[in-house]
């Protein structure tokens, strides 16, 4: 079971999954946001095909709960595992989720569904677009290095409920969380 | 003329709150109301009372000079000195209804257009501000809420209208019964006031200030899907006379302490309905009806857990 997070031996790096089809511009570039604010580098593991076992008839979207559940019994072979989706993810409760992670686990996911500017009725913005992405992807792996929601609005860890939570934060972490952060990672390295 | 500006900023009324009648009267240059316009039992208003009547007295001895801290007249004796189209009824001061000129030589305790107003303003609730959203929960402006998700609105003469919150609606969902205490009934913050019924499972609910019931709604006895429709209207549950007001309010939450307790309480639903491995969703608005997703034993937990009933 190496779904804790205390694993020391696994290499010290972030592995990006692409779960069902997505633009591979898009899982560069959290990539390369990764590698840059978190000082982690990434590589990318094969495709997954999408998760026909976490689609909900009368939803019409995908639980990210049994997805993450489904990440976590598999066998990585890195720090962390952040899964990648263009599909429109909900949780029980929660009417939509923009990602979803284990608290000071290994796995996390985000959607990009309902980053795009076109899906509130905006015209399309790439670079808006990237920004959200990448401020998403952050996020969620700050939870599975064991941060909770921060009360900074700025802070890259504070809770999103809606596209505009999002779009206030900076993709950075507030001076407390980068130093939690920063701990949890030096608890890998050493 | 810095000065005079200061002056005249100290005197802006802060949303939400309302001027003292005295106030508004010019009798005082500034103060505000602290007692939900319950005159008689207001200190302040007892105090000041007294003090204009002393020196009526002694002005009928000696002639005393006009000096700023010298009332000789007290509000309704300076609004009766106005036309009488400018004598505003004391619901026009608070603004429950708009326009009111005073039929009655500001002596309440006998006015018709006031006993009307009294009992108006107890059946039918207030209307609310489109609510702030604070982690996908409404939240309604210028309301208290208790931590166990029920709120309390002081009202007009003192009384407070009580209500869930509409994290406590999504959270119960639909009910199929809601029993309140009779009227004459104590209630005590902090401690059960009423209960709520889904599929054969009662949970209590507590009550958000000490008082005696003085009325209850009855339409959603018969309609508690009122709750999950209009949580701070229509959807009111009772009203409260109150006994600890003051006391009371300190033990609620208000503005950004209720935004704060709302955002803490959604991630910690999240972890209580998720508890099989520690995770943290980010995204929207809960579903209309939380319980719906979770039937039975685990509704009774959820409800219990986050209503803080035993
Ligand atoms: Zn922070
Ligand atoms: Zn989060």
């Amino acid at each position: 079971m190496i779904s804790e997070g205390g694993n020391a031996h696994l290499p010290l790096c972030v592995m990006i999954c692409s779960i069902g089809p997505v633009d591979p511009f898009v899982r560069d570039q959290v990539a390369e946001c990764v590698s840059c604010q978190c000082r982690l580098p990434c590589r990318f593991s094969p495709e997954m095909t999408t998760p026909a076992y976490a689609f909900d008839e009368k939803r019409q979207q995908y639980n990210s709960k049994l997805i993450l559940r489904y990440l976590m019994d598999l066998n990585h072979r890195s720090l962390r595992f952040l899964a990648v989706t263009q599909l429109d993810l909900f949780v029980p409760i929660l009417k939509y989720v923009f990602g979803l992670a284990q608290i000071e686990g290994q796995c996390a996911i985000i959607s990009t569904y309902r980053l795009r500017p076109e899906y509130y009725g905006h015209a399309p913005n790439p670079a808006l677009f990237m920004e959200r992405v990448k401020k998403t992807a952050l996020h969620e792996l700050g939870h599975t290095m064991g941060l909770t929601h921060c009360r900074d609005r700025r802070c890259i860890m504070h809770s999103a409920t809606t596209i505009e939570d999002t779009d206030v934060k900076r993709a950075r972490f507030c001076p407390t969380c980068h130093e939690i952060f920063k701990w949890q990672l030096e608890q890998y390295v050493s | 003329m810095p000065k005079r500006e200061k002056k005249e900023s100290m005197k802006i009324v802060p949303p939400g709150k309302k001027k003292c009648v005295w106030m508004e009267a010019g009798v005082v240059s500034y103060k505000l109301c602290d007692n939900n316009y319950d005159c008689p039992t207001c200190v302040y208003d007892h105090a000041m009372q007294t003090k204009v009547d002393r020196q009526k007295e002694a002005a009928l001895t000696r002639p005393i000079e006009a000096s700023p801290d010298q009332f000789t007249h007290s509000w309704v004796d300076k609004m009766m000195r106005l036309p009488a189209s400018k004598r505003k009824c004391r619901y026009m001061i608070t603004g429950e209804v708009d326009r009111k000129i005073c039929p009655n030589a500001y002596e309440c305790g006998t006015c018709s257009f006031d006993r009307m107003m009294q009992q108006r303003l107890q059946a039918e609730p207030l209307p609310v501000k489109t609510p702030a959203e604070v982690a996908g929960f409404e939240l309604a402006d210028g309301f208290y809420y208790h931590e166990g998700h029920t709120w309390a609105r002081p009202e007009y003469g003192g009384r407070v209208r009580v209500g869930l919150d509409d994290f406590a609606q999504k959270l119960v969902g639909r009910l199929k019964r809601i029993d309140l205490p009779h009227i004459g009934h104590q209630l005590n913050q902090g401690e059960t006031g009423f209960t709520v019924t889904r599929n054969g499972d009662t949970v209590g609910v507590l009550s958000p200030v000490d008082g005696i019931v003085s009325r209850v709604n009855d339409k959603i006895l018969n309609n508690p899907e009122l709750i999950n429709r209009s949580p701070y209207e229509q959807g009111w549950l009772m009203i409260i006379e109150p006994t600890k007001l003051r006391k009371n309010l300190k033990g609620l939450y208000y503005g950004e302490e209720a935004s704060s307790h709302i955002q803490a309480e959604k991630d910690r639903l999240f972890e209580v309905a998720n508890e099989e491995f520690r995770m943290a969703a980010d995204g929207g608005e809960s579903v209309e009806d939380i319980s719906g997703e979770m039937e039975g034993e685990a509704w009774v937990k959820l409800a219990k857990t986050f209503l803080r009933s035993q």
